[in-house]
């Protein structure tokens, strides 16, 4: 690598030092606000009734995620700026859509996990998707380039600790596998590691060349949405899917808050993979598994009555994991692998013919052209729309008859709440939600 | 979108080797869940 290359000379003057630091900072803080929503993502599905199919089950999540996905980027911004992101950059909607056919297929792949092996040993397979961001991340978009050997030990090494935390969990929680599927369990939530590593690489393609991630979102759930339809229509038949979603109303409201849930989950992730990569920003919202673990053992039961070995492994495997993702969150970029970050930008904006200033601009976080903020008709009926929805869903349900951690419950959901609430103000001083 | 372009669009895309490895990953995804249904 030649450290003193034109390019990377030219690129380091365009952003001030100052401003990366804050781009970075809150990068890393909404990687571990993504860990919080997308681990408490989960806990919804808990309250499930097992019969019913995993790809029904994925198929209301989806509405719930594509209402969200819609709901609230129509909240934030108003949908004004999805047409200015589609005229500059028309070719990130091709590639939203495939990561959101990627996203509905994992997420079907995870329900067969969960069901086959449980969420305590599916989620650290899953999460195996870290390492493969990290591998395409500097394989494809300058990640870590320009590093310097103590930034590739805090993210490699960190995202090894956070898997070897994970496999921890996993070994702990063992028992809790149904016997004789274990093979299909652990396919499936290997298959959805898989997938969901890939998907950041439209992820990572989309933020380099300036796209909002509200923008973004929308149309990724589209490719989730009819993923999904096609899947449970000629899986179940639509017959059978009708009839199986009316005697489940009880529980719809659980699966669609589950969906939108996430989507708060992913929105953060979405921030950290734009400012901080994928090398560093999927590792970091993989603590998931630590608030799942909370979420498992404190609320829903999860581990009771397990020996002392037990117990050492979850203590041992989580203190791994918050280690890896502090080494990562302290390993964030310089001013020179920036620059190379931004080579790979001007590389996608010459291929797709995206307007220099605007990929720039997207990639600093600050305005490009005047678009209105003011909300329209559409972004109206798309918030009172989903409320009602969600209000009349959750007039149906009920919860199962399970022994349920309800202090807990309201504990983990309000620092979750809080979570979201302080990165929310941060990235919006930051950013404006850019 | 001037019929040109949207030609451009997908010559770009189609030609874009980071196309197909997430494009290869949905279709083995696919046969996995066809599979464990």
């Amino acid at each position: 690598m030649n450290s003193s290359s034109p390019g990377v000379e030219a690129a380091a003057t365009a952003v001030p030092a100052t401003r990366l630091r804050s781009l970075q900072a809150v990068g890393i803080f909404c990687g571990f606000a993504a860990g919080a929503w997308l681990g408490g993502a989960e806990a919804p599905i808990k309250l499930v009734n097992p019969e019913i199919s995993p790809i029904t089950v994925s198929f209301v999540m989806v509405l719930g995620v594509f209402l969200a996905r819609w709901s609230v980027p129509a909240f934030l911004r108003g949908t004004s700026h999805l047409r200015h992101d589609v005229r500059q950059a028309p070719h990130l909607v091709i590639w939203a859509v495939l990561a959101g056919c990627m996203w509905a297929v994992a997420n079907t792949l995870t329900i067969y996990a969960i069901r086959n092996v449980g969420l305590s040993i599916a989620f650290p397979l899953w999460n195996s998707n870290s390492l493969l961001g990290i591998l395409w991340g500097v394989l494809l978009f300058n990640e870590l380039h320009y590093a310097g050997w103590k930034r590739w030990l805090g993210v490699l090494g960190g995202a090894i600790c956070m898997f070897g935390g994970a496999t921890l969990l996993a070994i702990a929680s063992s028992h809790q596998a149904a016997p004789g599927k274990a093979t299909l369990g652990i396919a499936a939530a290997l298959g959805a590691g898989i997938l969901w590593g890939t998907m950041y690489i439209p992820y990572r393609k989309a933020y380099l060349t300036g796209m909002n991630p509200l923008s973004f979102i929308t149309f990724f759930t589209v490719g989730e949405l009819v993923t999904m339809l096609v899947l449970a229509v000629s899986y179940r038949g639509a017959g059978m899917l009708w009839s199986e979603l009316a005697s489940a109303r009880t529980v719809l409201f659980w699966l669609m808050l589950g969906g939108f849930v996430w989507v708060i989950g992913d929105l953060f992730q979405q921030y950290a993979t734009k400012y901080v990569g994928i090398s560093r920003g999927i590792p970091l919202s993989n603590t998931n598994q630590l608030w799942g673990l909370l979420w498992g053992v404190f609320v829903f039961h999860e581990l009771q009555g397990g020996s002392r070995a037990i117990y050492t492994q979850v203590a041992g495997g989580s203190i791994l994991m918050a280690l890896g993702a502090v080494a990562i969150a302290l390993s964030s970029a310089a001013e020179r692998e920036h620059s190379s970050w931004q080579e790979a930008a001007d590389r996608e904006g010459q291929r797709y013919n995206v307007e220099n200033e605007y990929v720039r601009a997207g990639m600093e976080g600050r305005a490009h052209g005047s678009v209105s903020n003011s909300r329209t008709v559409l972004d109206w009926l798309l918030m009172v729309g989903t409320t009602a929805l969600f209000v009349a869903l959750a007039t149906m349900a009920r919860l199962p008859s399970m022994e349920i951690g309800m202090a807990w419950a309201v504990a983990l959901t309000g620092a979750m709440l809080v979570l979201m609430a302080a990165c929310g103000i941060t990235l919006w001083r930051t950013t404006r939600f850019r | 979108m001037s019929h040109d372009r949207f030609r451009n669009l997908f010559r770009a895309v189609a030609t874009d080797v980071h196309f197909w490895i997430p494009l290869c990953v949905l279709a083995g995804g696919l046969l996995l869940l066809d599979k464990l249904r």
